[in-house]
């Protein structure tokens, strides 16, 4: 037998659903009502986003990236999975991205946001990652504590972050400023898919379309 | 003559006596066997690694279900678990370094339990964990909170040449009682014959359930021949297996019931399993009590006749 195709995605996963669902439970239990906090950050970013204000939206986010990398995936997630402090170091890493593109302006896009299909593509996966994504666990028979908030669990920060640089990133920094939160979303996807969530489709979607709009602003910006 | 015949020899039985007592014998003998076994028999135990030591054949494995981190709530969840299971007659349970927070978990519940003396604590090493195999022992049993372990398994073969021959020393100075090597998923089994062969090991740890049995080609027979104590993992190939059956509402077969005692795919599952000659233990896994109930329960007698295995194998393959 060769070994390699004896393997199955669920030899990775080290965890149940019931650990992985606990795990966003307890971050909101710890960290409640931070989430008021981390939610407000993320609309006057959107704000700042959608009026040019470019610089300080990069900078808002990454302080948000820092903390989940430190708090859900170093203290907390490594725990259960040895590869979690990896994840957590690529999540600062993220951080240190947005600061230095709030520093140096490097790949900021002036163009209108008016007539953008990807600026409204953009718009779209910020708006589910802010106010859609923490819906859903309690919509779908959750506890309100499991409902997941950008800046505090790892899934809607990196898909607000993907919609929020779609707006306003162009060239070859917005595709740098995706890879690691677009990563993130396919690892999380392929978790949930082992841990029978719905979860994992939503996800998959939302990479699907911001993917369509990267390349849309892509071949836009060569015009 | 004793007192005691003297009492006994004062109340003969008269006539209608012995056709009342040959009644309900009678009667007894056909209600059903099996409920009455699983209530009043013991688990199985099998003599292991050429000596005259006994494990009872179902364990408790812990990859997933034991990861659970600091979270406390679903901590004491595990320790109910491992509770049940030493009510339940367990004996062995199965870690590794790779399991996450499982050794974690394994130490809370003990610490919260006391050691039961039944206990047979079973570790692996693994490269990646890091340290060398003396180094991970030290620590996964300040993880355990136990004062040694029965088993020490090179988890997977990684690097097994260099950690056998170190948990062999370890053996040999006494820090461990038994040492092995693990695989699963049917995956390097020409090593792992290999090793049995030319190695001096008590266990091997393999994959073997009802849809996986490539190790009764050449494994089996050679742990057998060798006095190779074998754990069966992934009894329900890795809980795929009974949510199948489940799923498809596949039914139970009569004969089953009446052959071996099978009241639920928890028993028909296991039994298969542990009625294997060569197997000395199944390591299931779960997360609750009342399944830990179910898989404990299979390691009561009856269990099948090798005629009922062969008739287990092909009732599920045709499914």
């Amino acid at each position: 037998m060769n070994e390699w195709t004896s393997y199955q995605l669920q030899d990775f996963i080290p965890f149940t659903a019931e650990v992985y669902f606990r795990l966003l439970e307890r971050m909101s239990e710890t960290f409640w009502p931070l989430h008021l906090l981390t939610l407000a950050l993320g609309v006057a970013t959107l704000v700042l986003a959608l009026r040019h204000r470019t610089r300080i939206a990069c900078l808002l986010p990454a302080p948000l990236w820092a903390f989940v990398a430190v708090a859900f995936f170093i203290q907390r997630y490594a725990e259960l999975n040895w590869a979690g402090g990896y994840v957590g170091y690529a999540f600062i890493a993220q951080a240190m991205l947005l600061v230095v593109m709030a520093l140096t302006g490097w790949g900021i896009d002036k163009a209108s946001r008016r007539t953008s299909l990807p600026v409204v593509m953009g718009t779209a996966i910020t708006l589910f990652g802010l106010i859609i994504m923490p819906l859903m666990a309690p919509l779908s028979g959750g506890s309100w504590y499991q409902a997941e908030v950008f800046g505090i669990h790892a899934n809607p920060t990196a898909v607000t972050t993907l919609g929020l640089v779609l707006i306003m990133l162009r060239g070859f920094a917005l595709w740098i400023a995706v890879i690691i939160p677009a990563l993130w979303l396919v690892v999380s996807g392929l978790t949930l898919q082992v841990l029978d969530s719905s979860g994992a489709t939503v996800l998959f979607a939302v990479l699907a379309i911001a993917l369509v709009g990267l390349v849309w602003k892509s071949i836009e910006s060569r015009r | 003559m004793s007192p005691l015949i003297k009492h006994r020899t004062k109340h003969r039985i008269t006539r209608r006596q012995s056709l009342t007592l040959i009644g309900a014998t009678l009667a007894a003998m056909m209600l059903p066997t099996a409920p009455l076994l699983a209530n009043t028999g013991g688990m199985r135990q099998k003599t292991f690694a050429g000596t005259d030591k006994k494990l009872p054949v179902i364990g408790m494995g812990t990859w997933r279900t034991f990861n659970v981190g600091r979270d406390s709530t679903l901590l004491d969840a595990r320790t109910e678990v491992v509770k049940a299971f030493f009510e339940h007659g367990g004996g062995l349970v199965d870690s590794s370094p790779m399991y996450g927070s499982a050794p974690d978990v394994m130490g809370y519940a003990l610490q919260a339990l006391g050691t039961p003396e039944s206990l047979f604590a079973a570790e692996k090493v693994w490269s990646p964990a890091g340290g060398s195999a003396r180094e991970q022992v030290t620590e996964l049993k300040e993880r355990w909170k136990v004062e040694h372990f029965d088993l020490v398994q090179v988890h997977n073969l990684t690097d097994w040449r260099e950690h056998l021959s170190t948990l062999q020393e370890m053996k040999a100075e006494g820090t461990l009682r038994h040492v092995g090597i693990t695989t699963s998923h049917g995956r390097r089994h020409s090593e792992i014959e290999q090793i049995m062969t030319s190695e001096d090991i008590d266990f091997v740890q393999l994959t073997y359930n009802i849809t996986h049995r490539e190790a009764e080609n050449r494994l089996l027979p050679l742990a057998e021949e060798r006095g190779i104590g074998v754990i069966a993992n992934r009894p329900y190939d890795g809980g795929s297996l009974i949510k199948n059956l489940k799923r498809r509402d596949a039914p139970l077969p009569e004969w089953a019931k009446a052959e071996c005692g099978c009241d639920t795919w928890a028993d028909f599952l296991l039994k298969f399993i542990v009625s294997h000659p060569a197997i000395t233990c199944a390591i299931p896994a779960t997360t609750q009590v009342e399944h830990l109930r179910e898989n404990m329960r299979a390691g009561h007698t009856p269990m099948p006749s090798p005629n009922a295995r062969q008739r287990m194998a092909a009732y599920i393959e045709s499914l």
